[in-house]
């Protein structure tokens, strides 16, 4: 008898961590995510986009978050183009995606002037998973929090392939600058 | 006790699936538009148009050369004495409409054309429909020699249905019904309304580099003329489009290429040349 009601305790319980984070969840699907290999004197480099999804569980500090490739915007269209068919491969794969967790999370913690936190999970771009670990910027908004940060990654370590001609056009590191703002 | 340690390695699991469960919840938050993007990789495949648009606000700078015939060898140096040029620009109005505006060296050609999208291959249609309208200034034409010339004499009227699929991420095809009208004409050789039908493919063989091919069949060609039949190598740089050419018909002009070719392949008469595109 007693066995089964911790038994049914315990079951009560995963169902109460399934369940009880959903109203915990912070989310935006207006995220913006922006990306700098520029090369000094040589043409810009850079894209943005303004429609990145994110989500943060606010009780474990679980975050993820996804970005479809065709949704970058380049100044030049042709180097979008480029950049879709044979750098990203984007038909292949659509999305790039991050899932982690932001250590020692704590949302009483959140203030309005901005705190760093470790971000810590696995980035996947083109294909490939790469574990990262990011200094994230949180801080209080309405009905929510803010996320800020930025982060460099080789296009060689997503197997990503730059060709020679371009090689001296294409930074090493790509600077990627996210900035989300999510709410209830 | 092993009781209790079913639900509990279940709560573990149910732990390190979240992040997953995250991830997967985000899924449904995007929505990826279908259409097909690169399907050529420039703005014709070797001569003819493709059904590539510039986008909005985009410009394009064309330099062409086809030089002459390359069967008297070193004694033109394989054509390359005799250059034809096509300077041009390029700019997109919308996604959907382009102008262009070009000047020939053959025949003092001067070229106007207006490009618009009409479909878009996606996951519900299968095909890009694009018209291509095209009219052909000659300046080349003196008073002295025709009295009777007057302007409308100069011009010639192309329409053309560009209409191509991409049927893998190699390859993709195009077909090309075309209306040809001429103002002035030599009626012996050939005639004032002309339709021609074919098109060509585009096969990438890496990346950056794709082989075109494309031909047009003119139904209404008396014999002195030849179909145009031509070959070309897509070499993408970085901000340049390079394609390097070999063709029977040595007019860049849409409505000359198409109805006056007069290289002919099996005798080893024909041209060589190139398209440079450059973005701004």
């Amino acid at each position: 008898m007693k066995k089964s009601f911790i038994n049914f305790f315990a079951l009560l319980l995963v169902i109460a961590a399934n369940t009880g984070g959903f109203a915990q969840k912070l989310i935006t699907k207006t995220g913006n995510i922006k990306f700098q290999a520029s090369m000094p004197s040589y043409e810009e480099v850079a894209a943005e986009s303004k429609s990145v999804s994110a989500v943060l569980d606010q009780t474990t500090g679980d975050f993820a978050s996804l970005v479809l490739i065709k949704g970058f915007r380049f100044k030049v269209a042709l180097m979008e183009e480029h950049f879709n068919e044979n750098y990203m491969e984007s038909e292949k794969f659509p999305k790039a995606t991050f899932k982690g967790k932001i250590e020692d999370f704590d949302s009483s913690k959140i203030t309005a002037s901005p705190k760093n936190f470790t971000l810590k999970g696995e980035l996947t771009i083109h294909g490939k998973t790469k574990p990262v670990s990011v200094i994230v910027k949180i801080s209080k908004a309405q009905n929510g929090v803010k996320t800020i940060g930025s982060f460099e990654v080789k296009p060689e370590d997503f197997a990503i392939e730059i060709p020679s001609l371009v090689r001296k056009k294409i930074a090493d590191k790509i600077e990627i600058d996210y900035n989300f703002l999510l709410i209830k | 006790m092993k009781k209790i340690l079913v639900p509990f390695c279940l709560f573990l699991v149910t732990l390190a699936y979240s992040q997953d469960d995250l991830l997967k919840s985000l899924d449904s938050t995007q929505i990826e538009d279908s259409y097909s993007t690169a399907t050529f990789k420039a703005l014709q495949l070797v001569t003819l148009q493709t059904t590539k648009m510039p986008a909005k606000k985009e410009f394009y700078f064309v330099v062409s050369h086809r030089f002459g015939s390359v069967k008297d060898g070193f004694d033109s140096f394989f054509g390359l004495d005799n250059a034809t040029t096509k300077l041009g620009g390029i700019y997109g109005v919308t996604d959907w409409l382009s102008v262009s505006l070009s000047r020939h060296t053959l025949n003092k050609m001067y070229e106007i054309g207006l490009k618009y999208r009409m479909a878009r291959q996606n996951d519900n249609f299968p095909l890009d429909i694009v018209g291509y309208s095209v009219a052909d200034i000659n300046t080349f034409l003196e008073k002295d020699q025709y009295p009777g010339l007057e302007f409308k004499h100069r011009m010639t009227y192309v329409q053309q249905l560009l209409i191509s699929r991409k049927v893998s991420d190699k390859f993709s095809l195009e077909l090309v019904p075309s209306f040809i009208h001429k103002n002035l004409y030599t009626p012996e050789i050939e005639r004032d309304n002309q339709f021609s039908f074919g098109g060509g493919g585009r096969y990438k063989i890496t990346k950056r580099l794709s082989v075109n091919l494309e031909y047009m069949h003119n139904f209404d060609k008396p014999d002195f003329y030849k179909n145009p039949l031509s070959v070309g190598l897509d070499i993408e740089t970085g901000g340049h489009i390079f394609q390097l050419i070999f063709t029977n018909s040595q007019s860049m002009s849409e409505s000359g290429y198409l109805t006056n070719a007069s290289g002919d392949w099996g005798k080893g008469d024909f041209f060589f040349g190139f398209n440079l595109y450059r973005v701004f």
